[in-house]
């Protein structure tokens, strides 16, 4: 039996499903991402987890114990929210040992704990401080060592990063990473961000309208992702136009010219439009020698990322990316060449529609 | 060949153009200097002088006879009692119209009728009053008609200290729903969820979290609400007649010089008033400020 389970949970509000038919199962210690578009059902799925809304239908199991109807108050989960939700009119340590206090626990244990979790968060000297004395990160940190104060069974973040800058939330989701790692608390972390769902994740709950697009590794989310949604969602994908010619053997046609995929186009007979999609980091200008996938295609424009140079390109009535390491030395075609790109058989992503 | 490029010269510093906006604030200016800066000028002058226009403390020495000092005492007991009772009824209908889950059109119905009650005093509502709960007013003769309770029979007065009490009530409720609305509106339902997910129950969240960070709001409106009662005049003199001694009625009267005699010590009676709302303002500002100061992220 896994630590925490959810069975078949659903959440209706009013007419509208917004959680559907939820199944997972969340090992003790694994730090487990939803990602998702706003108005998915990842915050809501989170809330029932730690009792804020009551599921619809479905059960949902911690450490054994049936936890569906239970107060939040009963199910000893440790939640950061968005906004940090500080209590405003206490220090920095009074909010960390709050869940103490009310637990009952004595002074001189509370004081403890609190100074622990202050070094973990390394704020050792922010004690006093209260909430408005602080920058959103160290608000932020501070909610996080609120929450593990209690020793929860299940940590919960919803959107803990969203409102700070891009340079904090990088450092930040690595703390909480550590913090995790450190103290092996099973951890859900709601998020729309797809960098912070795969930078730290154990495993990724890609969800849409609802419902499980697709779990899996961050590796496993990226490079095979088994929807349209999921590819989609997860990274910039070329999606491109095509014609099925030789279905058991994997082959199609893009803009007159023959590609084939490492599978065999199941379902699909000779003849059929189907969509297929390509990374654009797996796409590269062909050198000479005989590649399995080459496509003679026009650049449309050069777009300069930084680390990154995006070429987009054209083949046929399809445009789409490619993506190059940038170099100083990089030599790149011109706006209005003709150019040969090219792509295994193994980039080529034929993505099934649930 | 070589080229020279010239430099712009830097640009003199341009004066500030005058802004047309200040035109707009100008009568705010006069108002405050004609009816606010020139008569506290007036009365903090003519409250160190004597009828001669001599410099002299004797009329604040003056603010200690008995009949002045009973007539602070009263207006400050006045003052206290509606603020605290106000203040209290207030924020409970508040709380029930804003928290306690009641239909939205409750809290537009409460802000509306709250916004026009705390405006209805003075002579209005001492009319008010005398109609409804006068001798021959029409509850009291409701209940005697209806129910046999004679109000009368009970010693109850409507020229008398628990009437103006009930009187003053009226707008001083209104006003602290009004103001304590938004401190409300600011208590994030986060908070809330942080505290019952850190195992408190909702009594623990009111008395550890909740009612703490609303405190300031509440003292500083209750304040407000002092400052109210202890500067109005209005009500309590067409109420009473001007024969219930408030320092307000005193100051009144002196005006019109029926009592004192002596315009220097009426001049004293007022600057001890204004210490007194100076004083109640202070403590507000610092208490907005504390929970401001909480509230900012």
């Amino acid at each position: 039996m896994s630590f925490l389970e959810l069975n078949n949970v659903r959440k209706t509000f009013g007419q509208t499903d917004a959680v559907r038919a939820f199944n997972l199962q969340v090992e003790r210690g694994e730090f487990v991402s939803f990602l998702g578009p706003s108005g998915c059902g990842k915050t809501t799925t989170l809330r029932m987890i730690a009792g804020f809304e009551l599921p619809t239908s479905g059960a949902i199991v911690i450490n054994g114990d049936d936890v569906t109807y239970k107060p939040p108050q009963k199910r000893n989960t440790g939640m950061v929210f968005q906004s940090y939700a500080l209590f405003p009119n206490m220090t920095v340590g009074d909010n960390i040992g709050f869940g103490l206090k009310i637990a009952g626990e004595p002074k001189s244990a509370i004081q403890k704990r609190v100074d622990e979790m202050l070094a973990i968060i390394k704020m050792e000297k922010f004690g006093a401080r209260y909430p408005y004395q602080l920058s959103g990160g160290q608000q932020q940190r501070v909610a996080l060592a609120r929450a593990i104060a209690i020793r929860p069974q299940v940590l919960l973040l919803d959107e803990p990063l969203s409102a700070l800058d891009a340079k904090i939330r990088v450092s930040l989701r690595q703390e909480i990473r550590a913090i995790q790692q450190k103290l092996g608390i099973t951890t859900i972390y709601v998020t729309h961000d797809q960098e912070e769902a795969l930078s730290l994740s154990d495993r990724v709950v890609v969800m849409n309208d609802g419902r499980i697009e697709q779990v899996g590794t961050p590796f496993e989310i990226y490079n095979f992702p088994t929807t349209e949604f999921a590819a989609q969602f997860v990274g910039t994908l070329n999606t491109i136009q095509a014609t099925v010619r030789d279905a058991a053997r994997g082959a199609l046609i893009v803009a007159n010219q023959e590609i084939t995929t490492s599978q065999k186009l199941d379902g699909l007979r000779n003849g059929d439009a189907h969509s297929i999609a390509i990374r654009p980091e797996r796409v590269s200008f062909a050198a000479d020698g005989k590649k399995p996938n080459v496509l003679n295609v026009r650049i449309e424009n050069i777009t300069f990322l930084g680390s990154i140079v995006r070429v987009q390109v054209s083949a046929g009535e399809n445009i789409f990316y490619m993506d190059t390491f940038n170099n100083p030395f990089l030599s790149l075609p011109k706006i209005g060449d003709h150019a040969e790109v090219t792509f295994s058989k193994e980039a080529v992503l034929v993505l099934k529609n649930k | 060949m070589q080229t020279t490029t010239t430099l712009p010269a830097p640009s003199a510093p341009r004066a500030r153009a005058f802004s047309f906006a200040w035109l707009g604030v100008v009568p705010f200016f006069l108002f405050a200097i004609l009816f606010l800066i020139l008569p506290s000028g007036i009365l903090l002058i003519g409250s160190v002088q004597n009828a001669r226009g001599e410099f002299t403390l004797e009329n604040f020495g003056g603010l200690f006879q008995e009949s002045i000092a009973n007539s602070y005492i009263l207006s400050l007991q006045l003052s206290v009692t509606t603020a605290v009772v106000g203040g209290i009824f207030g924020f409970l209908l508040a709380y029930a119209a804003i928290l306690g889950g009641l239909p939205r059109s409750v809290r537009t119905t409460l802000l509306t009728f709250s916004g026009v009650a705390s405006n209805f005093a003075g002579v209005p509502l001492a009319f008010a009053f005398i109609a409804t709960l006068g001798r021959l007013g029409f509850v009291t003769v409701l209940l005697k008609d209806l129910l046999g309770f004679d109000l009368n029979q009970t010693g109850f007065s409507v020229f008398g200290f628990l009437s103006l009490t009930l009187t003053y009530i009226y707008f001083q409720f209104p006003l602290m729903v009004l103001i304590i609305a938004p401190a409300l509106d600011g208590l994030k339902k986060e908070w809330r969820e942080a505290a019952e997910n850190l195992g408190a129950s909702a009594w623990q969240y009111w008395r550890i979290v909740a009612f703490p960070v609303l405190l300031p709001s509440i003292l500083g409106t209750m304040i407000l609400l002092f400052s109210n009662a202890f500067g109005a005049v209005a009500t309590a003199y067409a109420l009473t007649g001007g024969n219930f001694p408030l320092a307000t009625i005193l100051i009144f009267r002196q005006i019109r010089g029926e009592v004192l005699g002596n315009p220097g010590l009426g001049y004293a009676v007022a600057v001890g008033m204004v210490i007194i709302m100076g004083g109640s303002l202070a403590i507000y500002y610092f208490l907005q400020r504390k929970t401001e100061r909480w509230l900012k992220q």
